[in-house]
């Protein structure tokens, strides 16, 4: 696979699979994966190798593990003896060996009569909490309603014929794996092994029509739409009026009727007048509404994950504070993506139909000129605005080229003088001559 | 464990419970034999046990809990070394549901690299984070990740043409069976 066609690496996939790619990447690589057959069933070969792996198990022998009993005894017998004042063990067992010995193996025989039905409630408790941080919130619901049977099955005390039955089911909790963190990844083993999974309502279609209509009677077609609407369950999504000189009214609609009365408005908007223009079109939005549920469920596993992290972990306040900031990003992430999902069904479920009713505009001639006293107060006035406006251009043509005049004026004075008076002096010899 | 260390047994036999499963697999899985892995089991619990006055919580419990068990797991394996003379070792065939298909994986992951196959066993069976396999094996995390990623790939080589012998056996096509195995045995 090379990278100009894929944005996301191999390794990257192989860390998505995982749930160990940063939450920077992962929505990416998701994005990437709804729209790339090739990393799919690169994924999926991925999958199917774990899956191929997961074949081998190593169930432990049903025995009792007598060395751990020992060592538990000898332990509790060291707790207790050391507290309050702690001594060694060595002290304890050079001091005291025949009654540490009793003690020993009269704990150890309590221990293994009295602790087994309790290591048996542990095996149980272990499912819910083994991989609590990626367990699945399906498979906690499962086992902790399970686990309440096994509680019930238990108490008071087993009989001994249901004691293998106990171990079978208790195997079996042994052998729960943990869930896919998301949805989506469970869609993709469904792909892979060559069954497709349900979309979640079908096909999905943004339904868009236009349509352009010429009306003689302007205001009655106007009521007609608004009962058409109401009819229809529809509404006015934006609504413009026109009416300019020289040309006929116009109504620009913008209408929401539901998806599936499209087809029934349109027929009848259409007899409210003559059809300019019809068009319709739809725009298919499965693949983009199961990706955007994909990412919505893994940023929910993340958000749980983290809050998780925080009710359960202890750590520095640094980072304490740095895990609050992500939750608080993912969240955020979240409720957008909500809202990009709420928005994108509304879409769906509701048809959009841009209509254009124009009134069929007769031209009419204007009868009506204007009075004499009226055109000659527009004459005065007309005069008045002259005058100002070339008053108003003397000053501006003087203070713009004033100052230059000046300065031209300054440096040719005194050549033109001399220039002058040379020429009054040879006509005057001119004359004298 | 912290419980445990405050004195409290119900907590001990907690966490008993719940890793002596995959600890049993992890030692199952790396060595011949089941009493051994059984026995290795109870020794991790008891090593546990005796040093739990000094257990500090550093890191998460299963990756301490997994460091003992790979230490007495590299023990055990120079006590195999030195008792048994050189290529005596015969991998012996693992029990269970479908004996052949685990002799099958456990041929493919004995093409492996050694390390890659470790990093690859604590991923997929032992369940551990690439971030506790690191700490585990004092690698880069980043390490960890293209190993894993090798070891896979690898994996899913060795483990393709063996499957398709499967499925044509499965199907009867013997002459598939005889070209197919001709060429694995070309490829090794």
């Amino acid at each position: 696979m090379n990278k100009t066609m894929h944005p996301i690496e191999p390794e990257e996939l192989m860390a998505y699979l995982d749930g160990e790619l940063p939450a920077d990447r992962t929505n990416a690589t998701a994005v990437h994966l709804g729209e790339c057959s090739e990393c799919q069933s690169f994924v999926a070969e991925l999958c199917n190798v774990s899956h191929t792996l997961k074949t081998w198990k190593a169930e432990p022998p049903e025995s009792d593990a007598p060395a751990v009993a020992t060592a538990l005894a000898e332990n509790r017998l060291k707790s207790r003896n050391t507290f309050p004042a702690p001594r060694s063990w060595r002290e304890v067992l050079g001091q005291r060996w025949p009654t540490v010995a009793w003690v020993g193996a009269v704990a150890a025989i309590l221990l293994l009569a009295v602790g087994m039905p309790m290591l048996h409630r542990g095996r149980v408790d272990y499912a819910v909490s083994q991989h609590g941080d990626a367990i699945d919130s399906a498979v906690v619901t499962k086992t902790v309603r399970e686990q309440t049977e096994e509680r019930s099955l238990l108490s008071p005390q087993p009989p001994a014929g249901q004691k293998a039955k106990q171990f079978d089911r208790l195997q079996t909790f042994a052998k729960l794996q943990p869930a896919p963190p998301t949805k989506y990844k469970r869609w993709l083993q469904d792909q892979s092994a060559g069954e497709p999974g349900p979309l979640p309502n079908g096909p999905m279609i943004i339904r868009t029509a236009e349509l352009s209509l010429i009306t003689r009677e302007f205001d009655k077609t106007r009521a007609n739409l608004e009962a058409i609407l109401k009819r229809h369950r529809g509404y006015v999504g934006e609504l413009k009026a026109n009416d300019t000189t020289g040309s006929g009214r116009t109504l620009t609609a913008t209408l929401r009727v539901p998806a599936d009365q499209l087809d029934a408005t349109l027929t009848e908007v259409k007899t409210l007048g003559r059809v300019e223009s019809e068009s319709q079109s739809g725009q298919d939005v499965t693949s983009q509404y199961v990706d955007l549920e994909a990412r919505l469920s893994n940023a929910r596993n993340t958000e749980q994950r983290l809050t998780d992290l925080l009710r359960n972990r202890t750590g520095k306040l640094s980072d304490v504070l740095s895990v609050e900031q992500e939750l608080d990003r993912v969240r955020g992430e979240i409720e957008r993506m909500e809202a990009e999902r709420k928005n994108m069904a509304t879409q769906v479920s509701y048809a959009t139909l841009n209509a254009t009713i124009s009134e069929d505009y007769k031209a009419q001639l204007q009868v009506v000129p204007p009075s004499t006293s009226t055109r000659l107060g527009n004459a005065a006035v007309e005069g008045y605005r002259s005058m100002a406006d070339g008053v108003v251009s003397l000053a501006l043509f003087l203070l713009s080229t004033g100052p230059s005049l000046l300065l031209w004026g300054a440096i040719l004075f005194f050549p033109a003088r001399l220039v002058w008076k040379f020429a009054w002096r040879k006509v005057r010899r001119g004359f004298a001559a | 464990m912290l419980e445990f260390q405050g004195g409290s047994h119900p907590a001990f036999e907690e966490l008993f419970a719940r890793y002596r499963g995959p600890l049993y697999g992890f030692f199952r899985r790396r060595l011949n034999g089941d009493q051994r892995a059984e026995d290795l089991t109870q020794e991790t619990f008891v090593a546990i046990i005796r040093a739990s006055a000094q257990y500090e919580q550093r890191a998460l419990f299963r990756t301490y809990l997994y460091s003992i068990a790979m230490n007495l797991l590299a023990a055990e394996r120079r006590k195999q070394f030195r008792d048994s003379p050189p290529g005596e070792s015969a991998p012996e065939p693992a029990t269970g549901d479908a004996p052949d298909a685990v002799l099958w994986i456990r041929q493919a992951l004995e093409k492996l690299d050694d390390a890659e196959r470790e990093i690859l066993m604590l991923r997929e069976y032992e369940q551990l984070s690439y971030g506790e396999i690191a700490e585990l094996l004092k690698l880069p995390v980043n390490t960890v990740r293209s190993r894993l990623f090798r070891s896979r790939m690898a994996l899913k080589g060795y483990l393709e043409p063996t499957r398709k012998v499967r499925d044509a056996a499965a199907a009867g096509d013997a002459a598939e069976i005889v070209k197919l195995t001709q060429a694995e045995g070309e490829a090794i």
